[in-house]
């Protein structure tokens, strides 16, 4: 996955740099919010020169029928991520980042967005079980369970690398979630914004209505 | 921000080195020995379940100390979680090294509340005890934010 971040601009590469100095502690950084306030070092969205092909995903969905990723996202603007429902932190964040954001958006454009979300934690998360936790997000998203092979190789093709949920030596379950949600074009079918863990629902919130017309945020 | 008025000036001072990228309005907790903390929030979970919780203890003390156990009135179990990479694994213990921090943050380090007792919502706070080797626990009123909530901006 590095190396796709590579194709990013020096620009946003120190944006980057800015905005985890912040997170890490260093507290006598300036605020984040008056950094990103000058234009262009402010984006969350990395530009992809070679956007992904979109996996080739047949899972199951809430409701437990099979649903075809390619087949039900063609010509729909389309967010992707990885990640579990026993996940108290990123997973959820990231998702409602989206969900508050897309609220914002037209009654219209909310209905051409696909928000999909697929488990890396197939064993727990069953359809009723994501069908749950998605509830309390965005009942619009789809949440995709399956095999773990089917998963972890279509994560592989958008550059993400899952394994599969383990033990560890206390005998607790440590499941992996992606680092990254990755849009895909209307116009295109391809993948070719990437967001990290620091995307904000600001950040969606700019830039939902520009990837919904197939644009660069 | 607000403070309690008993803190030192010390303490004070480490809430605002604290804030000055966090932007925090936690309530800072003191021991008056050295160690306080500030910056705590726990997101409105998604889950009945489950929530995280985020906080910076500071530790002003020439000696260093260790976060041994954390317990709180709303979850059955609350434990220390180190983010390695994309996983996640418990830790027996963390240390707050003198004159130094332990930061919790999202995207890192963080508190892992299960057997939810009831599920928080925004507005409310929620009481954590933090155990510490050395030092005598330190209660913590947490607020409840909302789900999307970003210490760096405040909202």
């Amino acid at each position: 996955m590095r190396k796709k971040l590579f194709a990013a601009s020096a620009l946003l590469v120190a944006a980057t740099l800015t905005l985890s100095a912040c997170g890490s502690g260093d507290s006598d950084n300036q605020s984040v919010a008056d950094v990103s306030v000058e234009a262009g070092s402010d984006k969350a969205a990395t530009i992809l020169d070679q956007p992904f092909e979109k996996p080739d995903l047949v899972l199951t969905d809430t409701q437990g029928k099979p649903y075809d990723f390619r087949a039900e996202t063609k010509g729909r603007p389309t967010l992707i991520y990885f990640g579990y429902t026993n996940c108290p932190d990123v997973c959820p964040l990231t998702m409602n980042n989206i969900a508050v954001a897309k609220k914002q958006l037209s009654k219209a454009d909310q209905d051409k967005l696909r928000i999909v979300f697929v488990t890396t934690d197939p064993k727990r998360d069953t359809p009723a079980e994501l069908g749950k936790w998605l509830k309390g997000i965005d009942p619009q998203v789809v949440g995709l369970t399956g095999d773990f092979a089917t998963i972890q190789a279509g994560a592989r093709t958008l550059g993400i690398s899952i394994e599969p949920t383990s033990k560890d030596k206390n005998g607790k379950t440590i499941s992996m979630h992606g680092t990254q949600v990755i849009a895909f074009s209307p116009k295109t079918d391809g993948g070719y914004v990437l967001y990290g863990e620091d995307a904000t629902v600001d950040d969606y919130t700019k830039d939902l209505p520009k990837i919904i017309k197939g644009q660069n945020p | 921000m607000r403070r309690v008025p008993s803190v030192t000036a010390a303490v004070l001072a480490g809430a605002l080195a604290l804030t000055a990228c966090g932007g925090s309005d936690s309530d800072g907790s003191s021991d008056g020995a050295g160690l306080s903390v500030g910056s705590a929030y726990m997101p409105q979970p998604v889950s009945d379940t489950m929530a995280a919780g985020f906080l910076v203890i500071t530790n002003k003390g020439a000696a260093g100390e260790v976060l041994t156990r954390v317990t709180s009135e709303v979850a059955g179990e609350v434990t220390v979680h180190r983010t390695v990479g994309q996983t996640m694994e418990e830790a027996e213990s963390l240390d707050i090294p003198a004159h130094g921090e332990l930061v919790l943050q999202s995207g890192g380090d963080h508190l892992m509340f299960e057997q939810l007792k009831r599920k928080p919502r925004e507005g409310e706070k929620v009481a954590v005890q933090l155990h510490f080797a050395k030092t005598s626990p330190i209660t913590v009123e947490m607020p409840v934010k909302s789900a999307t909530y970003n210490p760096k901006t405040g909202h």
